[in-house]
């Protein structure tokens, strides 16, 4: 009790631990340094020191002051802020990815693309407000619990994997060692759940855009799963942290695996639907594909999820080929997530880039393309891969 | 297998290689709209170009019109009525109006004007909230800024004349027709002079009548003043006067 009584100013109470938060004995990270989340400790200090100095005002020496500033209570408030951080961090990037698809597309066709404020960048916020304002309606014949759960599935596991790619080597949510078979089992679960809601909005458009997306899914996985696969050998690991460093070491990994970049590319804009790939929400035959039934805000976030995925993938290119977040020389540098993000950036114009170029494909093409061309030449990349390896290159 | 797929395919690798043509294709033309901007005119903001002699709404200016009809009766939808109009010296005249709701901007009337007072304007934004407010009077026409090219000229170059070898543009097609009398038909009523809008016809004594003393008269027109506006041959009651070609 008499310890709060000590603290008389309003700095008392802000800097009320002065050991650094890696000392904290609740420290989450173990013994790697993370940005967002010192961030966030720094950002509870003052809003936690703030409230518990005005509590100590009205009640001097009462125990929720005491229980504020404790290592417990500030850490479990402090991974609050943390994830808040990590979500518009990755939710700001993507409407700039949203953005730029506009703008860039617009100008590939010799149009202006969006305008509304900031050069366009407001027409998001727009659209969005849009859609939340939207009457949320519902069919009747729909089978509901499957119909809600599996948006909420859909966009909830498509922005857990967008909040999962780590920005740096010191902005990361968890440092798994086997993280990117991870991200790449969260990206290659939603059309698992695509399937099952076009199933239950009772309708035709509806099902055979999930039976497009699960067929999608299970010609396009194998690939890709195995140009992983080659990765991780080349870098002899799984953690997104040594795949980066392994390329700083050596050269970035397009160079011997040029084949294997430009499959993966391609497999990675098939499989976050994008054009010209994107038989599953095809405007041009279904309606609106497996989304014909979702009205307003469910539909809004459903295209957002699609950027979410459209993000992710670019970000696997950029970690698995171009070299993550260093740069030749310098390494890591003082800003490496502005590196990574750029990178990321320059991949998704690649992907407008090859959506404004090509026409959209049929399904049986995309089945074919998928099992007869992307197949082997991701097995022919894993060969080159496997005689470097042999021959003692890397 | 692969092998198998592309044996569809030619073997030249650059035609199998189609993808990439487009996609360079549009690469050069995003380059370029960056570089420069994007077709698209943001039209109420930025307007395009319009050249001198653009079928706008159609003009007048007051004072060099002669009243004549021409635009009246050229007008291929009958938009244009004559009107009394008072000009600067307090004097009734006949002056063209518009209902720019049926004008269909041909741009015939500034053509056909003998006397060059009838122009084309590029102004283009007409809109009204009523349509009483799309009759534009004859004050109403006027525009600010004529300039020589809104004074659009009609040219001709007759079939007859590139074969007499002279293929030069006449300027004006009211060099080509005149008025001429038939003298058996003619009553001598003066109506021809009166209509006349620009005094080209003068009533001339041509001896004097036997049976009742008084004299005969015949028009004269002045080939020099007339500008086949053909008032004076729709006037005419016992259809004397006629057009003829000048060749």
């Amino acid at each position: 009790m008499s310890v709060v009584v000590e603290y008389t100013s309003i700095l008392d109470f802000i800097g009320f631990n002065s050991y650094s938060l890696m000392d904290n004995q609740y420290y989450p990270f173990l013994d790697e340094y993370n940005l967002p989340y010192a961030i966030s400790y720094g950002l509870w200090k003052i809003i936690g020191g703030t409230i518990a100095w005005l509590i100590n005002l009205i009640f001097p020496g009462n125990p929720v002051s005491e229980w504020l500033m404790g290592d417990g209570a500030s850490t479990l408030f402090a991974l609050i802020i943390f994830m808040l951080i990590i979500f518009i961090v990755v939710f700001v990037c993507t409407l700039i990815s949203l953005w730029m698809e506009r703008k860039c597309l617009g100008r590939m066709m010799d149009r202006r693309g969006t305008m509304i404020g900031m050069k366009g960048f407001l027409q998001c916020v727009a659209d969005g407000l849009k859609t939340f304002m939207k009457e949320n309606t519902i069919p009747g014949k729909v089978d509901r619990m499957t119909y809600m759960w599996t948006v909420s599935l859909v966009i909830g596991v498509s922005v857990l994997v967008a909040c999962m790619i780590p920005l740096s080597g010191r902005w990361f949510v968890v440092n798994y060692d086997t993280g990117l078979l991870i991200v790449m089992a969260f990206f290659a679960l939603a059309p698992f759940f695509i399937l099952v809601s076009g199933w239950a909005q009772n309708n035709k458009y509806s099902l055979v855009g999930g039976m497009r997306a699960a067929q999608l899914m299970i010609s396009y996985e194998v690939p890709m799963l195995i140009m992983i696969a080659t990765t991780a050998l080349l870098a002899g690991s799984f953690n997104i942290g040594d795949i980066v460093y392994a390329q700083n070491d050596n050269v970035w990994y397009f160079i011997p695996q040029i084949v294997g970049f430009i499959t993966f590319f391609f497999c990675a804009t098939a499989e976050s639907e994008r054009l010209p790939f994107d038989i599953a929400e095809a405007e041009a035959e279904l309606v609106e594909g497996w989304q014909t039934e979702y009205a307003g805000m469910k539909w809004g976030l459903i295209m957002l999820a699609d950027y979410f995925r459209g993000y992710v993938a670019c970000a696997m290119v950029t970690i698995m080929y171009l070299g993550g977040w260093t740069l030749p020389i310098i390494g890591d540098g003082p800003i490496p997530e502005i590196v990574f993000l750029l990178k990321t950036w320059f991949v998704f114009f690649l992907m407008i880039l090859v959506r404004a170029a090509l026409a959209r494909v049929r399904p049986d093409q995309i089945l074919n393309i998928g099992w007869k061309v992307f197949m082997p030449l991701s097995v022919v990349n894993l060969a080159i891969v496997l005689l470097l390896k042999v021959g003692g290159v890397f | 297998m692969t092998i198998k797929y592309l044996d569809k395919y030619p073997k030249n690798l650059a035609k199998s290689l189609w993808v990439l043509k487009p996609q360079w294709t549009v690469l050069k033309l995003f380059a370029k709209t960056v570089v420069h901007r994007p077709v698209t005119v943001l039209y109420p903001y930025e307007k395009e170009w319009v050249p001198e002699n653009y079928r706008g709404r159609p003009g007048l200016i007051f004072d060099k019109c002669v009243g004549c009809g021409m635009c009246a009766r050229m007008c291929p939808t009958a938009c244009i009525k004559l009107v009394d109009a008072e000009d600067d010296n307090g004097k009734t005249v006949k002056r063209p109006q518009v209902n720019l709701g049926r004008c269909a901007m041909c741009g015939y009337c500034a053509e056909y004007c003998p006397v060059d007072a009838m122009t084309v304007t590029p102004e283009y934004e007409l809109a009204e909230f009523t349509r009483f407010d799309l009759i534009y009077g004859p004050r109403r026409l006027n525009y600010e800024g004529t300039t020589e090219g809104m004074k659009v000229k009609l040219e001709v170059t007759l079939p007859s004349d590139i074969e007499n070898g002279n293929p030069e543009r006449r300027v004006s097609l009211f060099d080509l027709d005149r008025p001429e009398l038939i003298d058996s038909k003619c009553i001598g009523c003066k109506k021809c002079a009166k209509v006349c809008p620009v005094n080209a016809i003068e009533m001339v004594e041509k001896g004097v009548n036997e049976k009742t003393g008084k004299p005969i008269l015949r028009p004269v027109i002045d080939n020099g003043k007339c500008i086949c506006c053909s008032n004076c041959v729709d006037d005419c009651p016992k259809d004397a006067l006629e057009i003829k070609e000048v060749l």
